[in-house]
């Protein structure tokens, strides 16, 4: 079983989401979902938020 | 003759085992130092991360290639301290390093080796299905010029659509200081030395001009790094679950990869001169000195049969390399970064695994740093020379470093180690220079007479020898007893 992720540096949340743009091309599918999610939250519509199941 | 030591550990070491004290930032592995072997203690997760790795080729590859230190599971086993929470769930041996070293003593050539490293590992154990849970180039250590990767409790299972963790620290430690040597020529050294974290993002940012940030990687990597960082700083964003729901996958961190790696390919340190890079063409020996020096280095070598040498004032590395044909290990020493960056190029190409080259300021050493000031050692704490070579050395120590003769000597004294050290004399045309820029009378204490007593003092002369100038004098001493 994958434990949950348990990073012991600190990854800072920038740092993370900037590598939705160093990964070029195939990053922009990722940038617009995120966006188009991010819109949809804001707006109240559809559905409720995904669960993360790791475990 | 010394007694050549079987690898880098200290009598303290090898004597008292004891809890690497640099190694504790990982809660899943900590290395313990015992009689001579490495030894890493692994908690529950970091038994099943090293299994994963283990079980995959890519372990046996990186090893038989030498970009991985050959590590086994350990048998024969001292008694273990409880540091982990959890308890120790299995130990594993490394092979020793020769010698430790630091990002701040390496060129910039050494980095951006170290740093195209980390990146192949990132990209094979993606490959795995593994990854590397930091980014750090202490993680990496040089065996002569060959880069070799230490710490295998680095490696964990994949977790898919997560981001890279260790990007950050990458471009902190591996990317912003080889940026700023390439564009600025701003020495990364004192800035590593000055900040175990490396650079952050807005620090680099801070130091880069609007110009700059038309460089390749320098708006993405650098100013949007840093602006994203403000941004967020103080929300609660779920970074890892947002990417994960929208679809971020490890072909966004092969990408960014495979782009790191051509940026950190095309930075170049252009710096083509500097005080010592044209020493070997415009030094004032005669042909007849140098080869009567260079003689004098091969019958100590011979005579004295050392484990470790230090070539302290290496240059190109002409005596490190006479050195190396008989000790076990030979670091060589330079303040001067340029001439230091050539040498691990030549000895790079050569393959050459028997001399560690390291820029320093032996006026300046590296301290200890870090959490207790332990976590990075002093130089002399990561296993004293059973030889020094200091040629053309103490007049740079002691009229522009201002190092007192003696206590130089002391220095070498603390060490007990043997000795091949120059004395050039104040009629040198070298010393004459640096003594011009100096008042009449501001160093006393540099003349003939002074060292020798000074050295008679502290150490066994085996022999002198006058060079046919007249200016310089060879001595070859011995610790005392």
């Amino acid at each position: 079983m994958i434990q949950p992720s348990l990073a012991y540096i600190d990854a800072s949340t920038g740092s993370l989401l900037i590598q939705m743009l160093t990964g070029g091309v195939a990053a922009a599918a990722v940038v617009l979902k995120m966006y188009w999610r991010r819109l949809r939250k804001l707006l109240h519509i559809g559905k409720p938020e995904e669960t993360d199941s790791q475990s | 003759m010394a007694i050549p030591r079987e690898n880098s550990l200290t009598d303290q070491e090898i004597k008292t085992p004891g809890i690497e004290p640099g190694s504790f930032r990982d809660p899943d592995s900590r290395v313990f130092i015992s009689h001579g072997r490495i030894l890493r203690l692994l908690s529950k997760q970091g038994l099943a991360d090293w299994q994963k790795l283990s079980s995959s080729p890519l372990f046996a590859e990186l090893v038989a290639e030498g970009k991985l230190v050959g590590t086994r599971e350990a048998t024969d086993l001292p008694d273990l301290p409880d540091v982990l929470q959890g308890g120790v769930a299995a130990v594993l041996e490394h092979d020793v390093i020769p010698f430790v070293s630091y990002p701040y003593e390496w060129t910039f050539s050494m980095l951006r080796d170290a740093a195209l490293l980390q990146l192949e590992l990132v990209e094979r154990s993606i490959g795995a299905g593994m990854m590397l849970k930091d980014s750090t180039p202490y993680n990496v250590q040089f065996v002569g010029a060959r880069p070799v990767f230490v710490d295998v409790g680095s490696f964990e299972q994949l977790r898919e659509g997560e981001p890279w963790a260790g990007y950050r620290q990458f471009c902190m430690l591996f990317l912003y200081p080889l940026m700023l040597e390439a564009w600025k020529d701003i020495p990364f050294q004192t800035w590593l030395r000055g900040n175990i974290a490396g650079i952050s993002p807005q620090e680099c940012r801070n130091l880069l001009s609007s110009r700059d940030l038309l460089r390749r990687g320098a708006f993405t990597h650098v100013a949007l790094h840093a602006r994203l960082e403000r941004h967020y700083e103080n929300t609660d964003t779920d970074a890892k679950k947002e990417l994960k729901t929208s679809g971020f996958n490890q072909e966004l961190i092969l990408a960014n990869i495979r782009r790191l790696r051509r940026l950190i390919k095309k930075l170049e340190w252009k710096r083509a001169d500097s005080e010592w890079s044209g020493y070997e063409l415009t030094t004032t020996y005669s042909d007849e000195d140098a080869k009567r020096k260079a003689e004098f280095v091969t019958e100590v070598v011979r005579t004295e049969k050392p484990g470790l040498v230090w070539d302290l004032g290496c240059n190109e590395g002409h005596h490190a390399r006479i050195a190396a044909e008989t000790a076990r290990y030979v670091v060589a020493l330079d303040i001067d970064a340029l001439v230091v960056d050539r040498l691990y190029g030549a000895l790079a190409k050569e393959g050459q695994a028997k001399i560690l080259p390291l820029t320093m300021n032996l006026a300046d050493p590296s301290p200890g740093l870090g959490w207790r000031g332990l976590e990075r050692k002093p130089l002399p704490d990561r296993g004293s020379p059973d030889l020094a070579l200091c040629l053309a050395l103490i007049h740079h120590v002691s009229i522009t470093g201002n190092i007192p003769v003696a206590e130089f000597l002391d220095w070498l004294q603390s060490m007990k180690t043997s000795l091949v050290i120059e004395f050039p004399t104040p009629d040198d045309p070298m010393v004459s220079r640096l003594l011009m820029r100096k008042r009449v009378g501001d160093h006393p204490d540099y003349n003939r007479d002074w060292f020798e007593q000074c050295l008679a003092q502290r150490f066994d002369v085996v022999r002198s020898e006058v060079l046919s100038s007249g200016e310089r004098v060879l001595y070859h001493a011995r610790p005392r007893a």
